[in-house]
């Protein structure tokens, strides 16, 4: 503190960017030394873990052999990427992708939003801490349970949404096998278990709004609706856009376990995406280069995307994530 | 505030790495557990390939072995050093996972650290390293066995079946031939009246009488015949298919090898599927249905007939299935004739795992014939038993020349099912004892996969090699199972099925179809 107010304050000076000598920045360093010390395992772990893997990259411009190694396969240029652009299927199971992921964003996306909102009104601690873990707990169940469940629920052969439709008088839907229902109840699925979970975030950004904006509004005979739309939206803007961005670096990336649970010979034209795509044609028959230069198109793809968006948000004067 | 901001920036980068740290080291301690055996191996196997002076018996031989583990936790060493003291051997065995097995073989042939005795985990980590395997990586043993004599016991159709180019590189572990069939509800077949089925009509009806006579008696309908599920190889269809005379995937037709589903036998099997299911004698959702939520159809009494899986697992089904209906009664069967009259059953190329000895672990001749004569021990009954059933009186007892497991089925899990799965070849061959069984339906199992044997047909392409069916092949024959499920839910017609098959063709299949040909005129 004492530098900084014993600058002169009529000279607008920027943040000091370069110290006057070494010695100074060294005194710096060596003053938070300990801060620089608790830093070294987090960078290291960037390196290891996120930075050297990218030199794996190079095996999608090679015909990738195990025992050859990097140094020792075959280059083969952008084969491998040729291979997958000329796929007869390639125009389908990306339209799959986005369509999929264009459905979590429409649909998905507002539902936590929506949902923190309302446990934010509700009164009384025990009900909102009871209410929340209620919708927590989905999340913890593995999607081979999630699919399993509604194998139980919707299968043909006595599955008690069925029964009921029987029941009514309806004929039985084939849930499972119809190429109409695949998206439907994948998004069912994504909400059931994702929405509880998505509102940790707004929950805590909400709970950071200042108490006095609301004893004021509410002065000025604000009523509930009101304090939600011109104070707790506002207020939570921030947030909504940083994971809308993030949510967009993900969109070739659906998450390989849970669509191909619920992938079959019957919805495949539907259900097909790129992550199922790589694995069964990548794999499961061990073509690396194949699958990598797959993977290394859809990291593109996102970063595209993520930075397109994040372009926007500035330009409409919103705060980009980075 | 420049300070303090820095400062706020700092700890919260702080923050955020410690916490990603913590993630990656939880991951990282996960991973090095797992890796850990390998890890010292990579420098053991560096110290034990010091070349040794060769013939000295007395010094036990140092062997690496790396294997897939089927169970949670790696074995004790009770098994192990019994069969070190009867082999004269240091046996260091890592084991890795099964799930993650296919992981820990690439990545440990891609640093060249495979130790000296390398198990593959099936049939298809096999086919992805035959290409290693041409290239040089792996001693070719098959020069060798003759100056084994137990080794030179094990079936030469099933080496043929392993053969690389014509050239023997592996041991195999064994297993039957054809243990496929039925295991039915012989209680509900009593109760209606009905013979096991004899030709696949006969099945079809008894599929019928389950579903519509009320066979548990509580005056619902609500039971089914056949259980299938989302698999077409070892599931209800292929055994059904061999039934009605399909080829065991490849056959001669015209004179040149043709893929099952070019055969009338593979519509047909599809007609009577299509019926089974519009008739609704089976689970509407089977194209969809999961082994888990087959086997629980089948083992709640909801269903009556168990297709295409071994005939060796009525024992686990029939445990499960008397906890819900105490006096059910189960039976298998495998004898069904086709429409013409003629009995078939589809066989696997009788192992279902290999081992390989890396050159790169593997300095000399002098070595190779060490460990092969290690693997002589293996096939001797005294080894095979030992790492099969254990220990005698503490993990199995012999009754009638017999073996008798222990009822403590964790123990076996322990301490015995890690070397279970390593052991060459088959009774036949290593002398170890069958197995004592008491359930009437499984004694009529064992019976019944030698009597598959004697109208098995084979792949004829099991030991022939396609380049295009390695690379893409499994992509390829996925348009073949789409096509025969949609055939099956009516949304393809024979035009629709065959137009499919055109496709299979034009995108690799012609070429996988001429490479065959080429390499079975050879």
């Amino acid at each position: 503190m004492q530098e900084v107010t014993a600058r002169p304050r009529t000279a607008p000076e920027p943040k000091p960017k370069r110290y006057k000598s070494s010695s100074e920045l060294k005194k710096r360093l060596w003053r938070n030394k300990l801060l620089y010390v608790m830093l070294i395992p987090g960078v290291l772990y960037f390196i290891i873990f996120k930075y050297l893997p990218m030199y794996g990259l190079i095996i999608s411009f090679q015909d990738y052999k195990p025992y050859q190694g990097i140094t020792g396969s075959e280059w083969v240029g952008m084969k491998h990427f040729s291979r997958l652009f000329t796929e007869p299927d390639f125009l389908n199971i990306l339209g799959n992708t986005l369509i999929l992921f264009g459905m979590n964003i429409l649909i998905y996306f507002p539902i936590p939003i929506i949902l923190a909102l309302m446990l934010n009104e509700l009164r009384g601690t025990f009900f909102k801490r009871f209410f929340q873990t209620l919708v927590y707990v989905p999340h913890f169940m593995s999607w081979v349970i999630v699919v399993s469940i509604s194998f139980v629920m919707v299968t043909m052969d006595g599955g008690i949404i069925n029964e009921l439709l029987a029941y009514f008088g309806f004929s039985k839907i084939n849930f499972l096998l119809s190429p109409g229902w695949f998206r439907p109840m994948y998004i069912i699925q994504v909400i059931w278990r994702e929405a509880g979970w998505g509102t940790i975030i707004y929950l805590a950004s909400i709970a950071a709004i200042d108490p006095g904006l609301y004893e004021a509004s509410r002065m000025d005979g604000a009523g509930r609706l009101r304090q939600v739309w011109h104070i707790t939206l506002p207020a939570i803007r921030g947030v909504i856009i940083t994971l809308f961005i993030l949510k967009i670096g993900s969109v070739l990336d659906l998450g390989f376990e849970h669509v191909y649970l619920l992938l079959n010979s019957m919805n495949r034209e539907v259900a097909e995406i790129i992550d199922t795509y790589v694995y069964t044609a990548g794999l499961r028959q061990g073509q690396f280069s194949y699958s990598t230069a797959i993977g290394f198109f859809k990291s593109i793809v996102g970063l595209i995307m993520v930075m397109t968006v994040n372009k926007v948000s500035k330009k409409i004067g919103e705060e980009g994530v980075y | 505030m420049t300070k303090k901001s820095f400062t706020l920036l700092l700890s919260s980068l702080l923050t955020l790495s410690m916490l990603s740290a913590c993630g990656g080291n939880n991951n990282n301690n996960e991973a090095a557990a797992t890796k850990d055996p390998g890890a010292s191996t990579g420098t053991n196997t560096a110290a034990t390939t010091e070349p040794a002076p060769a013939p000295e018996p007395e010094k036990p031989t140092e062997i690496k072995i790396m294997l897939p583990l089927n169970t949670t936790d790696t074995p004790p060493d009770t098994i192990k050093t019994e069969v070190e003291k009867l082999t004269n051997t240091k046996l260091t065995y890592q084991f890795f996972p099964a799930d993650t097995y296919e992981e820990k073989l690439n990545s440990s042939f891609a640093t060249g650290s495979l130790p000296q005795v390398t198990y593959l985990k099936n049939q298809t980590t096999f086919l992805q390293m035959k290409e290693a395997i041409k290239d040089g990586q792996f001693w070719e043993i098959g020069p060798y066995l003759s100056e084994f004599p137990n080794l030179n016991k094990l079936k030469p159709e099933i080496l043929n079946n392993t053969k690389v180019d014509g050239k023997l590189y592996t041991l195999y572990i064994g297993r039957p031939l054809a243990r496929q069939g039925i295991i039915y509800r012989k209680d509900w077949a009593d109760k209606l009246g009905l013979a096991a089925p004899a030709n696949t009509e006969e099945l079809f009806a008894m599929a019928k009488a389950f579903t519509e006579q009320d066979p548990d008696g509580n005056g619902k309908k609500d039971t089914i015949g056949v259980v299938d599920r989302n698999e077409l190889v070892y599931g209800a269809f292929k055994t059904v298919s061999s039934w009605f005379g399909t080829p065991n995937n490849w056959a001669e037709k015209d004179g040149q090898l043709a893929p099952e589903f070019t055969f009338p036998q593979y519509i047909d099997t599809m007609d009577f599927f299509k019926k089974l299911r519009d008739g609704g004698y089976m689970n509407q959702d089977f194209a969809a249905t999961s082994k888990t939520d087959a086997v629980n159809m089948f083992t709640s009494g909801k269903a009556g007939l168990y297709i295409g899986g071994s005939m060796q697992d009525i024992d686990t089904l029939n445990k499960d299935l008397i906890k819900n209906v105490p006096d059910a009664v189960l039976d298998t069967h495998s004898m069904v004739a086709g429409p013409d009259g003629k009995f078939a059953q589809w066989m696997i190329p009788g192992y279902n795992n290999v081992v390989l000895f890396p050159k790169s672990a593997v300095k000399d001749e002098a070595e190779l014939k060490k460990i092969l004569k290690f693997f002589d021990y293996m096939m001797t009954p005294e080894v095979s038993n030992l790492m099969y059933w254990g220990i005698e009186g503490t993990h199995y007892t012999v009754e009638g020349g017999k073996a008798k497991a222990t009822d403590n089925k964790e123990l076996i899990e322990r301490e015995v099912k890690g070397f279970k799965d390593s052991v060459i070849g088959e009774y036949e061959t290593n002398g170890m004892y069958q197995s004592l069984n008491v359930l009437p339906g499984r004694i009529h199992a064992e019976e019944l996969v030698l009597e598959n044997v004697k109208v098995g047909v084979a792949d004829p392409t099991a030991a022939l090699d396609s380049a295009t069916y390695t690379a893409k092949g499994v992509e390829l024959q996925q348009i073949i199972t789409d096509a025969t499920y949609k055939y099956m839910y009516g949304q393809l017609d024979k035009a629709g099925f065959e137009k499919e098959v055109e496709n299979w063709k034009s995108r690799g299949g012609a070429q996988i179809i001429e490479e065959y040909n080429a390499a079975y005129k050879k």
